[in-house]
């Protein structure tokens, strides 16, 4: 494989335009506003990353089989308060906590997927149900009082490093290349898509549209408690209202990265490059000293924006074809 | 002489990697029935998309009754006076067969919908093709083949003085042919032009005064009298040299023992009393006119419709498919489904994904991880096999012609290696030449030792390709008939199985249906 095959794949890669606008946002932004480029804020941004694409990812999984998972944000939040409430509490080692926080995002996750599959009930309402049924447990527990002592090794690891990359960028990199494996190179992965794509020629071809549907939301639901998690390390403590605010930027990123919503065809990288899209247009906000509040208008128009150039790009790429064809 | 109804110049349409017409040329007169052939991917719906505005020409002109016309969307061509029926299916699956019938022209009372006089418009359209279904019934609810002839009957609604037909006799059945053939001599004489797209060239011969013919996206020919062609000749155009249609061959049946039985099953679907059996390396043909509950009962035998009685043998064994995988990976049934569209393909996937889909549990060994290459040999010999027409395997099945999208979903129930293949309508919309192949590859499958049961409407395929055809009516099978391969004695025998049944399923007693010879 040659540097000019590399590049011809990338011009042609769906998310090449997407990429283009997010580096031409990066050099915009270092060039305006100084403080864009200084260490600190790039940490603060990649630490924000880390929790974002965690959970976007959690969304896109489920986007995959063609429908929605409301309760992204609601299973993170249980299981951040779990996490932190087990490590403060009764003091369990972080490991044991991972791993119990893992076991309840997958249990919540499949209990979506299996009241869904089962009762053949939309998985929006379901979805909508549980959020509420989650955020209660939540609310219920903590009473809406953060957990504040987390372990110094859970906030040190989460800083750390591997070799020369921070932590912080390790996990969405590990995150989305094994949900790319499992989605592309899996059969359950292929089951899952093919069922997003078109239910009734993935019964008749012998897949178990229950099957997929459950396992789309364990993983989803898996994602969304490990991004629970995460924020937790981020924060330094267990925040209750951890997930409130991941529902729009959940949906945007894979939308923006080239999914359609009625399933079957999503994309990892693009939404990995509508994540850092996201964060950057926060963090540009932010350093332009715009009221925060105003954040969510912007990120509305960017969404819109995205996906109006992204049916642009479908309609037209037909007619240049045509007139380098005509032209030939 | 009179003006043309419809004209179209040095048409050119380019897709991505494809160049699906250049330079074409159409001329359609006034009163006469002109078909337009060709190949699978030849560019005959690209042609008629264009004249009925959902695709734009990149270069060409189209005019209709002497006057250019320069259509944005499918509305303009409806205003314009055409009417058209695509070959895929465009109905909206929860509105009812009226309301699909009558939606450009919904009559109203006080700006609300009439109801009534819509059923009663609907109903006289349905009655023109001797259809008879109710007009309130959602239109999900119908076969296939009724969605087709509804869709024919929303485009003779509209009464347009031109009238384009895609396919429009490739799911429906001998009887409801000749509805549709007396129909559309009748317009003629009132002299509505009709263009009319088959791969049955018999039909084609029986039916139209001139005839197009596209190879490649170009014309072969245009224009041209139906006297001046033969069979020969038409297929030498879309084929471009002579002899191009291979001889079938010889059929080596080696018949074993019994593969596959059915004794006394009765299905959710409404199934009586059905007793088939399949031996191994045989092809059982099984016929019925539409409605006849053929497809339905494919379905209960792969798991996919309810069985509510009777017992299931698999090369003897007693077999309780619980799930259409069940029946692909423990029994090694499969089954080619009628509607590519629905149950057959996933269209926004690529070529490749879509034969894939029945191999990727063989695929895979640690953590079950496969490759796009392990997935590409996999099968692409059956690609080849069916001489797929696509730029690439990675092209989404969308953007095939319609014949080919029917190829790949024969082409992944081949890829699957079933023991046990039932075929429905595997031939629609596919043209002459690839259906050589495919009946070749029938026999071929049949002679490695599978069981095949093969549904088809077309009733010349059946004497073709079955051993035995096997009679079904009312969701019952009438008769069990060895084939003698003579087209004219089956049709008799087969229709008098059906009419015979009629008279017996008449009597109020409810006989058991006789059973042929
Ligand atoms: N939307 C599309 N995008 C890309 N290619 C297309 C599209 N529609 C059609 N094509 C290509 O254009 C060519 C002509 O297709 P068309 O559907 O007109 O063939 P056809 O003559 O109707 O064939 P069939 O007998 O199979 O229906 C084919 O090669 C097809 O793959
Ligand atoms: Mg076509």
């Amino acid at each position: 494989m040659t540097w000019s095959h590399v590049s011809r794949y990338l011009i042609r890669a769906e998310w090449a335009p997407l990429a283009g606008i997010t580096l031409f946002s990066i050099v915009a932004l270092s060039l305006i506003a100084p403080a864009f480029l200084t260490e600190y804020n790039l940490f603060v941004m990649l630490r924000i990353l880390s929790v974002t694409s965690v959970f976007a990812l959690a969304q896109m999984v489920v986007i995959a089989v063609g429908q929605m998972n409301l309760a992204v944000g609601a299973i993170g939040g249980l299981v951040a308060i779990l996490f932190g409430g087990m490590m403060e509490v009764y003091g369990v080692p972080v490991p044991l906590a991972m791993l119990i926080g893992a076991a309840v995002g997958i249990l919540t996750g499949w209990l979506n997927g299996a009241i869904i599959a089962y009762s053949g009930i939309n998985g929006f309402v379901v979805t909508l149900a549980m959020l509420s049924v989650y955020t209660g447990l939540n609310y219920g527990i903590t009473e809406s009082i953060p957990f504040y002592n987390m372990p110094q090794v859970l906030l040190d690891t989460y800083d750390g490093k591997i070799g020369p990359v921070p932590n912080i960028l390790v996990i969405p990199l590990v995150a989305a290349a094994l949900v790319g494996l499992f989605l592309f190179r899996t059969r359950a992965g292929r089951y899952i898509l093919a069922t997003g794509g078109n239910p009734s020629a993935a019964a008749l071809s012998g897949i178990s549209i229950r099957r997929s549907v459950i396992l789309a939301h364990t993983v989803s639901g898996a994602l969304a408690g490990f991004a629970g998690m995460v924020a937790v390390a981020r924060l330094g403590t267990a925040e209750p209202t951890i997930g409130v605010d991941w529902l729009l930027p959940s949906f945007a990123a894979p939308v923006i990265g080239g999914a359609i919503l009625s399933g079957g065809r999503v994309s990892v990288i693009g939404t990995m490059v509508a994540v850092v899209l996201i964060v950057l247009l926060e963090n540009g906000l932010l350093l332009a000293r715009t009221d925060p509040y105003y954040v969510q208008f912007f990120l509305g128009v960017l969404i819109l924006a995205a996906v109006m150039f992204n049916r642009w790009r479908a309609v037209s790429a037909e007619k240049v074809t045509a007139a380098r064809e005509n032209a030939s | 002489m009179t003006a043309s109804a419809l004209l179209v110049e040095k048409a050119t349409k380019i897709f991505p990697g494809v160049k699906a017409l250049a330079n074409v040329d159409l001329e359609l007169k006034s009163g006469e029935i002109h078909a337009l052939l060709g190949e699978n991917g030849a560019g005959k719906s690209t042609l008629i998309k264009i004249v009925t505005g959902v695709y734009r020409p990149d270069e060409g002109s189209v005019s209709v009754m002497g006057s250019s016309v320069d259509f944005s969307s499918p509305r303009d061509a409806f205003a314009a006076g055409i009417g058209v029926v695509h070959q895929e299916r465009n109905l909206i699956p929860r509105y009812s067969v009226a309301e699909n019938i009558m939606i450009e022209q919904l009559p109203t009372k006080w700006r609300l919908i009439d109801r009534g006089e819509m059923n009663r418009q609907a109903k006289h359209w349905l009655g023109a093709l001797d259809l008879n279904i109710d007009p309130d019934v959602p239109v999900n609810r119908l076969s296939v083949a009724q969605m087709q002839l509804v869709e024919i009957a929303r485009a003779l609604s509209q009464q347009s003085r031109i009238l384009l037909l895609d396919e429009p006799t490739a799911s429906i059945t001998e009887n409801e042919i000749k509805v549709l053939f007396d129909l559309l001599r009748r317009l003629k004489g009132d002299g509505v032009a009709i263009l009319f797209v088959s791969h049955k060239l018999e039909e084609v011969f029986e039916l139209c005064d001139r005839v197009t013919i596209l190879r490649d996206g170009r014309n072969a020919c245009a224009g041209v009298p139906i006297e001046d062609l033969d069979k020969q000749r038409v297929v030498a155009h879309m084929v471009g040299r002579e002899d191009a249609l291979g001889d079938i061959g010889e059929r080596h049946a080696s018949i074993g023992k019994v593969m596959f039985e059915l004794k006394g099953v009765s299905t959710a679907a409404g199934h009586q009393d059905i007793d088939l059996k399949v031996h191994k390396g045989e092809v059982v043909g099984l016929y019925g006119l539409v409605g006849a509950g053929r497809s339905e009962l494919a379905k209960a035998v792969i798991g996919a419709e309810r069985v509510t009685g009777g017992e299931v043998f698999v090369s003897g064994e007693r077999a309780t498919v619980r799930n259409v995988q069940d029946a692909l990976r423990r029994w090694r049934i499969g089954y080619v489904s009628e509607d590519r569209k629905q149950e057959g393909l996933i269209l926004l996937h690529s070529v490749a994904k879509n034969t894939a889909i029945t191999v990727w549990h063989r695929l895979g060994k640690f953590l079950n991880l496969f490759s796009d290459r392990q997935e590409r040999d996999a099968i692409i010999s059956f690609v080849q096999k069916l001489d797929v027409r696509t730029p690439s395997l990675e092209q989404d099945v969308a953007n095939l012609s319609g014949g080919n999208q029917q190829k790949v979903s024969v082409a992944k129930w081949l890829a699957a290696e079933a023991e046990i293949l039932i075929v429905d309508e595997p031939t629609v919309g596919i043209d002459i030449r690839t259906k050589g192949y495919l009946h070749r590859l029938v026999w071929d499958l049949a002679e490695q030792g599978a069981a095949i049961v093969l549904i088809t409407s077309d009733l010349a395929e059946m004497v073709l390709l079955a051993d035995r055809v096997v009679v079904m009516r009312d969701f019952r099978i009438i008769g069990n008939l060895q084939n003698t391969y003579n087209y004219e004695q089956m049709s008799r025998r087969i229709m008098g199985c059906i009419h015979e049944a009629d008279v017996v399923v008449g009597r109020a007693d409810g006989a058991p249906a006789l059973k042929g010879a």
